[in-house]
């Protein structure tokens, strides 16, 4: 029963947008996973790793469901990549008109982020990078944590034999999540238009934030401990790392328009478009690229889905975009002054609260009109 | 010293050795660079946090598998649930799933990194310490399936050294510190196929007795997030390789000593300094060549890595003192030496600098064989006798090289002026001075060759390491295993050459109607410097060594004194 619901849930709606035409949302639907009930339960069965024959696979396309039955226990890392993007996303604009709004369950699978996919404007870009970002982080972590048990040693690419381990170890797990998340996220992007192409591009420029943001550890360990023999190795960045990252590309991202020599690339890369402004450089691999402009989120806009910023909470001194005039786009703000219940004066040890007292406070809330 | 080997071979025969030699080191060199995969490797581990509500530390923590342990994801789903800090148990198995260890990895690193976010009200506080209780168990059933026994159980301290980038305010919540890795264990032998690391960060100190509360511990540690070890073995490829090379160098070595040995005894007189110097230099890199090694598939020796490093210690104590003897006995002043008094103050400075670092690894490799997690470094007492080893075996070295340098000087001063005396000398007295000079610019020159050449391979190794990124192209040449095969491969072609070349050679004294005998015995220098200096760019070398690489730079200065005597 449950597994009709899930079907009726995520498929048919899936079915019927398809039905109507192929959007950029239709390589995306993997991101709804993380609406999927079962899955929002962080708490992994006593394997660690979730049942692979599970009904949301049909939010997966072919190759991606390959994959994930092939890499057991890739499932819940996509899972939760899913959720660190949209995390870190709205951490990342928590102060902009556009503050990573998701949505969840009206509209179908592929509206985790709304209608705003369907455009290839700065913030769809964005998306596309920090949720690749987040899937070569999350199986390269898991790699680690030892739920995937393909990663640590890929004996699959190298064909067989046992003996790669006893011999010569094993090769980082960045790279296999860099490999693995290549092959999962991409293999939605088949069109040979500029959207493709673009989220192509911002797709390989996030795993390459993450990749590039490895850091190197090592430890001596020759001779009484000197430098004679030095053991390094590549520590994944932290998550927040490579959201500020990629941030501050999403800040500098370059507009882009086809190839206008009418030569139709055969390959779906960044060769395939060129600086909108032909003065501009050809933007680099991790550099995020759009092709249109954003609209100023400040009303309700059906065509972007984005609901606007009225009844959003702004800041009355900041001059930033965070600022009540900038944020209520000169609408004006209302100001109530709220009672608000803390935790306060909390006692910690590393991990977890001891006790807490509860403290009221009043405080002043500005909310635009 | 009577004439040797060297001074009567033709030039036919010493290229053949020349020859010979190179093709081992050449060899060695290939054999590293192309067959051993890289020598070590690293496997980072991201701890799953275990919920141990008994705290019970009889039971094992097992990751994943079906014995998996009840566990939580993040710590703020341990906060909703109420689970305290203390029945955390952070919990590794070592290796990944679906391998094993294997004996061949001979020994097994742990380092552990702590990752810690600021939290405005949890804040990281000043000089954090960080108490852990480490349980270490073993299992070789398959796929670990049965119990897990225990191996040590262990109370330790470290400091944390954290740094923060961010400005400290509510905006930087969630902001990881920097900290470095902090070394946790070093194991001298990998037997089992399984290992578990439990590890546990108390909040009370609890009176065993009494059972009360003495103190809280980890108070001021910030919100650690994750715990991960990057455990670190030498891979069995390169164990296999680097044995195999010395099973085939062990007797080599042998037969040239005793070669070397029979032709002494054959002499009328008794040993001299030297020669007995060059069979204890045999016979210490005999003892380094010995592949023990091949033991450990058999039998647990966790002693195995004191073992080593003792024999690599002596066979460096025992070059050293090689060199200054060497030297010193081709002084070529009148003053009788050949006794080993003589050469005290040297001598003496390398043995005391060799001895504290003999100290040194006793005590750690010591008492790490009964505490894998110790380490002099941990305790501010133990950091302060350790730098003590090491500044004083530092001072040792710089004395050493100082009295080399100065030796070396002295005997270019002696050459210069034996040099202008020779014509007017007697022809007897003229061709010993000769052989002295030949015999000593040789050893000179094939010396600082490998000096140098170790100096280069090692800078070299490290400059690659420092270009290496992840993702590239595994089979490529491994370079620092070519270092390793190729330095250690070196040092042997060295003491083979010494003992070939330097053993006492059957030929009469060369006879005195051979007018010519200095002449052709220049000649042959001049063309064994040329194949010698060819050697290098093929050739690498005794093992890693800062100290070679030392002896690197004083060799330099030896040169520059030969320059300028010249």
């Amino acid at each position: 029963m449950k597994l009709e619901w899930f079907v009726a849930f995520f498929f048919i709606p899936t079915a019927s947008l398809l039905a109507k035409k192929t959007t950029a949302a239709s390589s995306t639907k993997w991101w709804s996973m993380v609406l999927s009930p079962s899955m929002t339960n962080s708490v992994t069965d006593t394997q660690g790793i979730i049942n692979i024959i599970d009904p949301k696979l049909k939010i997966l396309n072919k190759r991606q469901r390959r994959l994930v039955s092939q890499n057991r226990g890739t499932l819940a890392a996509i899972n939760r990549a899913v959720k660190m993007a949209v995390s870190e996303c709205r951490y990342q604009f928590k102060e902009r008109r556009w503050n990573c709004p998701t949505f969840n369950k009206d509209r179908g699978p592929e509206s985790l982020f709304g209608k705003i996919l369907n455009s290839g404007c700065r913030e769809t870009s964005f998306i596309y990078s920090i949720t690749s970002a987040a899937v070569t982080h999350s199986v390269a972590r898991s790699c680690s944590e030892g739920t995937i048990e393909s990663c640590t040693c890929d004996y699959k690419f190298r064909g067989d034999s046992g003996n790669d381990w006893e011999w010569g170890g094993c090769s980082d797990n960045a790279d296999f999540g860099h490999r693995f998340g290549k092959k999962f996220v991409d293999s939605g992007e088949k069109g040979r238009d500029l959207r493709h192409a673009m989220n192509l591009h911002n797709n390989e420029a996030g795993r390459k934030t993450v990749s590039s943001e490895m850091r190197r550890e090592c430890k001596c360990h020759g001779m009484s401990g000197s430098c004679t023999i030095e053991t390094c190795w590549m520590r994944l960045p932290t998550f927040r790392t490579v959201g500020e990252l990629i941030k501050e590309r999403f800040d500098g991202a370059s507009r882009v328009t086809m190839r206008n020599d009418g030569s139709p690339s055969d390959r779906e890369t960044e060769s395939s478009f060129v600086p909108y402004n032909p003065s501009h450089k050809q933007p680099a691999s991790r550099d995020l690229v759009y092709f249109e402009n954003s609209p100023d989120f400040c009303e309700r806009n059906d065509k972007f889905g984005t609901p606007g910023t009225r009844g959003r909470e702004c800041n009355a001194t900041s001059l930033g975009v965070d600022g009540c005039d900038l944020m209520c786009c000169s609408r004006g703000s209302t100001t109530t002054e709220i009672k608000v219940k803390e935790r306060c004066s909390c006692t910690f040890h590393w991990c977890c609260k001891v006790k807490c007292e509860e403290c009221t406070s009043f405080r002043t809330v500005h909310r635009c009109l | 010293m009577a004439g040797v080997v060297i001074e009567n071979l033709s030039t036919k025969k010493l290229m053949g050795i020349v020859v010979l030699l190179l093709l081992i080191q050449i060899a060695c060199f290939l054999v590293g660079g192309l067959i051993a995969p890289s020598p070590t490797s690293a496997h980072t581990h991201l701890a799953t946090k275990c919920i141990d509500p008994a705290i019970s530390l009889q039971k094992a923590f097992v990751p994943h598998g079906p014995n998996a342990c009840s566990k939580v994801s993040t710590f703020a789903e341990a906060t909703e649930k109420n689970i305290e800090a203390d029945w955390i148990v952070f919990s590794i198995m070592m290796p990944h799933r679906p391998n094993r260890m294997d004996r061949s990895f001979q020994y097994m690193l742990g380092v552990l990194s702590l990752d810690i976010v600021y939290k405005e009200d949890n804040e990281m506080g000043d000089e954090p310490e960080l108490t852990i209780l480490v349980e270490m168990m073993y299992n070789n059933d398959d796929n670990a399936q049965g119990e897990w026994k225990k191996m040590y159980s262990i109370n330790e301290t470290r400091k944390l050294n954290c740094e923060f980038f961010h400005q400290k305010s509510p905006e930087a919540e969630g902001y990881s510190y920097d900290c470095e890795p902090i070394p946790l264990f070093e194991l001298g032998t990998v037997h089992h196929k399984y290992y578990l690391l439990n590890i546990r960060l108390p909040v009370w100190e609890v009176d065993p007795d009494t059972q009360e509360v003495v103190r809280e511990l980890n108070t001021n540690l910030g919100a650690v997030q994750e715990l991960s070890v990057v455990e670190i073995h030498q891979n069995g490829g390169f164990t296999l390789v680097w044995l195999t090379l010395k099973t085939a160098l062990f007797p080599l070595v042998i037969l040239a000593m005793i070669w070397f040995w029979k032709r002494i005894v054959q002499l009328a007189r008794p040993p001299v300094l030297l020669e007995r110097t060059i069979l204890a230099l045999a016979i210490t890199i005999s003892i380094l060549n010995l592949p023990l090694e091949w033991l450990t598939f058999f039998h647990d020796m966790p002693y195995m890595l004191l073992l080593s490093d003792i024999r690599q210690g002596a066979c460096y104590a025992m070059l050293f003192s090689f060199w200054i003897i060497f030297v010193g006995e081709h002084m070529m002043d009148q003053q009788e030496r050949n006794r080993l008094r003589v050469y005290w103050r040297q001598v003496g400075s390398m043995t005391l600098g060799c001895m504290c670092l003999f100290v040194f690894d006793v005590v750690e490799r010591g008492v790490q064989l009964t505490n894998p997690f110790y380490s002099l470094w941990n305790t501010e007492t133990g950091r302060r006798l350790a730098m003590i080893f090491v500044v004083l075996a530092g001072i040792c070295a710089f004395l050493y090289t100082i009295f080399l340098i100065f030796m070396v000087y002295g005997v270019f001063k002696n050459i210069s002026m034996k040099r202008a005396a020779l014509p007017h000398m007697v022809a007897a007295r003229r061709l010993h001075y000769e052989g002295l000079i030949y015999r000593f610019r040789f050893f000179m020159i094939f010396t600082l060759i490998c000096a140098v050449m170790t100096a280069i391979f090692f800078i070299f190794s490290q400059i690659n390491e420092g270009n290496w990124k992840w993702g590239e192209d595994k089979h490529n040449i491994q370079y620092s295993s070519a270092f390793f095969t190729g330095v250690y491969g070196m040092w042997n072609v060295y003491v083979l050459a010494v003992l070939m070349l330097y053993a006492p050679s059957h030929k009469n004294k060369p006879t005195l109607q051979n007018g010519d005998t200095s002449e052709g015995s220049q000649v042959e220098f001049e063309m064994s410097t040329n194949v010698s200096s060819t050697a290098p760019s093929t050739s690498a070398a005794l093992n890693p060594s800062g100290a070679a690489s030392q002896a690197g730079t004083s060799e330099v200065y030896q040169l520059l004194g030969k320059v300028a005597n010249d």
